[in-house]
């Protein structure tokens, strides 16, 4: 459709968009996007939706009947779960860890983003490379000669164990985000902050941070899953039961019932993994809301 | 020699091992609003860059109001500059904008507050301080950026292409706010810019570059009116100026006894001191509004090739003996492309250049 102005006139040329237009237009884009992601939220949704609903069953319900809805909804699951002996260890431990093992490595990929992004050093390439190296290897191949390093350093069964190689995985995978989201933001701006007396932390804080602070939470939000959901360094690392973060213990779980309530089995589950989407939810508003209004104050 | 306000000697720039800057020798008197010009990357802007101290000088020197400055941290160079894509900080307000290099040297809040309303009073941006950079159209930010340059109350001002992404009604407006602010503060001036309508109309001193050094640095209309060189005489002037290969001859005329042959029996006429001599080979430089369209029956025969109409004046493309030749008048001229006229030019506006050289004659 084109238009001519002349003399503040409008003159049409072709076809005025009809009723006709406006039904494909909205169609065609429901069976473009609305379809894909229907089908993606089902996708991701249906097991999560399953083991709640499953967890409001009763303890052999589900060997007896193939209904998706519990016949007698109940929370006695979620009791049984709260009152065992080391949840809230458990819970203390996954959320200790989880916190030192994302506001450390955020610290950490922070300055060593910066530096990536910025600075023109020898080797910077082959070196943000091999920050990858520690994700690239299979973590069960690491996980002999780490058991042997801690042991030797007698580190096992400590926090400690579990802050240094969470911080460890964490840290690479921070780092290659933050590096692009650096990257973004226009040396000019970064230029001019110099001239107006801002040395390299305050630049940091002052303009490239919050410029990039959708990246932040980005990689945040990451290191926050990765560790709260870290499982083949806890199991390797730790036995005490009291070193035990919620994956493990959920895991533990399994074997010691002999017959599986899947009921408590799923109510623990769903305790697992509600902070880590409240958590979510909350920083992907945030994100969101700095895309759209442009910047964070 | 006197000493001026900002000083390079002898300044060398090399990127790696390309050389970018070949030994600049420049005086900027105190107050002056100097214009960079040239063609891109003739090292205008590596130039000012260094003179803000955002890139490291590689040999030679820079002195800012007598100080020795190549190790000076740029915040202290008492600088103040203005990008050309403004490098305003997108997440604070325009006040916040403009109170950044304050707050950054510890002012007290009340002078902060001071400078942000002289600023914002000068610069028409009152209305505007809450506002993000996002919300602001491209002449508001460009004024953002000069209020944060302002503010800073700086010993000199730099300016790299500030006006490139502006469209061109609100360059010329912008062009007009800027030289008017240069009157009314009387800061120093650098002011890096490829446009030589920016260059003629905004500078006191124009100093034209080309690869790295200097080809001529002086007055606008004087380097309009004289080019030292080729290079000058071909950058500066739009439509651009006719430059002729030709050979210098003698010729028969007592008032014209030399004259240049650009073609087999076409003969211009050359100023009278000209120093060239017969043989010599010259680039004959004739500017499109000094070459005057007379009836077919008089000056050199030319025929019309394209003619552009542009309101207040006409450009004209001629073929005068298989050469092409721009001409350019100030009235409404009737004329179709295969017309025939004549041209004459006044040999006091011609310029010559020995063609092995480049350099005026």
């Amino acid at each position: 459709m084109a238009t001519l102005t002349r003399g503040g006139e409008t003159a049409m040329i072709g076809r005025e968009p009809g009723f006709f237009d406006a039904l494909m237009a909205r169609f065609g884009r429901v069976i473009l996007i609305g379809l894909p992601l229907a089908f993606l939220v089902i996708w991701t949704m249906v097991p999560l939706i399953w083991a709640l609903l499953a967890s409001f069953k009763e303890p052999l319900e589900i060997y007896e009947s193939r209904s998706f809805w519990p016949r007698n909804p109940s929370l006695d699951a979620y009791w049984t779960v709260l009152g065992m002996d080391g949840f809230g260890k458990w819970m203390f431990n996954s959320i200790l860890v989880t916190v030192v093992a994302t506001i450390v490595p955020l610290i950490l990929s922070i300055i060593a983003a910066y530096a990536f992004a910025r600075y023109l050093f020898p080797f910077r390439h082959v070196l943000l490379l091999l920050y990858l190296v520690p994700r690239i290897i299979p973590r069960v191949s690491l996980i002999v000669p780490l058991n042997d390093l801690m042991t030797d350093l007698g580190l096992i069964n400590t926090y400690w164990v579990l802050y240094i190689t969470y911080i460890a995985s964490a840290v690479p995978l921070a780092t290659w985000i933050l590096v692009g989201f650096f990257k973004a933001v226009p040396r000019e701006i970064e230029e001019s902050a110099t001239i107006d007396g801002a040395n390299m932390w305050n630049r940091l804080r002052y303009v490239i941070l919050p410029i990039a602070w959708p990246g932040v939470v980005t990689a945040a939000v990451l290191c926050i899953r990765e560790g709260w959901n870290e499982f083949a360094f806890v199991l390797a690392l730790v036995t005490e039961t009291g070193m035990r973060t919620l994956p493990y213990a959920l895991y533990m779980l399994k074997d010691s019932m002999g017959v599986q309530d899947y009921a408590v089995y799923n109510a623990f589950t769903i305790l697992t993994v509600l902070p880590l989407l409240v958590v979510y939810l909350l920083l992907e508003r945030r994100v969101v809301d700095s895309i759209v209004s442009g910047a964070v104050k | 020699m006197a000493e001026g306000y900002v000083e390079y000697s002898g300044l060398k720039k090399n990127f790696g091992a390309v050389p970018i800057l070949h030994g600049i020798d420049l005086k900027i008197d105190e107050g002056a609003f100097v214009v960079l010009v040239g063609p891109s990357g003739c090292g205008k802007s590596t130039l000012l860059r260094m003179t803000a101290g955002l890139e490291s000088v590689t040999d030679g020197d820079i002195k800012i109001a007598g100080r020795l400055v190549n190790r000076v941290h740029a915040s202290n160079r008492g600088i103040a500059m203005v990008f050309q894509s403004y490098a305003l900080y997108p997440h604070m307000s325009v006040d916040e904008n403009l109170a950044f290099s304050l707050k950054m040297r510890k002012t007290p809040l009340e002078r902060i507050a001071e400078a942000i309303k002289g600023a914002a009073g000068i610069l028409k941006l009152s209305p505007l301080l809450d506002r993000l950079p996002a919300q602001l159209s491209g002449g508001q930010r460009q004024r953002v950026a000069m209020g944060r340059a302002l503010v800073r109350e700086p010993a000199v001002f730099l300016f790299d292409e500030p006006l490139s992404n502006l469209d061109a009604k609100l360059r010329v407006e912008m062009r007009a706010e800027i030289k008017a602010l240069h009157q009314r503060l009387a800061t120093t001036t650098i002011y890096v810019t490829h446009d030589q309508i920016e260059a003629m109309t905004m500078a006191d001193t124009v100093v034209v570059m080309h690869d790295g050094r200097i080809e001529q640095v002086g007055d606008p209309l004087a380097i309009y009116d004289r080019p030292e060189n080729l290079f000058v005489a071909d950058f500066l002037g739009s439509p651009a100026m006719n430059l002729l290969d030709g050979k210098v001859v003698a010729t028969d005329y007592p008032d014209q006894p030399r004259a240049v042959e650009v073609a087999p029996g076409v003969l211009l006429p050359i100023p009278g001191g000209a120093a060239a001599e017969p043989g010599q080979s010259v680039v004959y430089g004739v500017r499109p509004e000094h070459v005057a369209l007379v009836g077919e029956d008089a000056g050199e025969p030319v025929t019309m090739t394209l003619v552009e109409p542009a309101g207040w004046e006409t450009h004209l493309h001629a073929d005068l003996a298989g050469l092409s030749l721009r001409i350019l008048s100030v009235e409404r001229v009737g004329a179709k492309p295969g017309d025939r006229a004549g041209i004459l030019i006044d040999p006091e506006r011609v310029h010559l250049f020995d063609r092995a050289t480049g350099r005026r004659l």
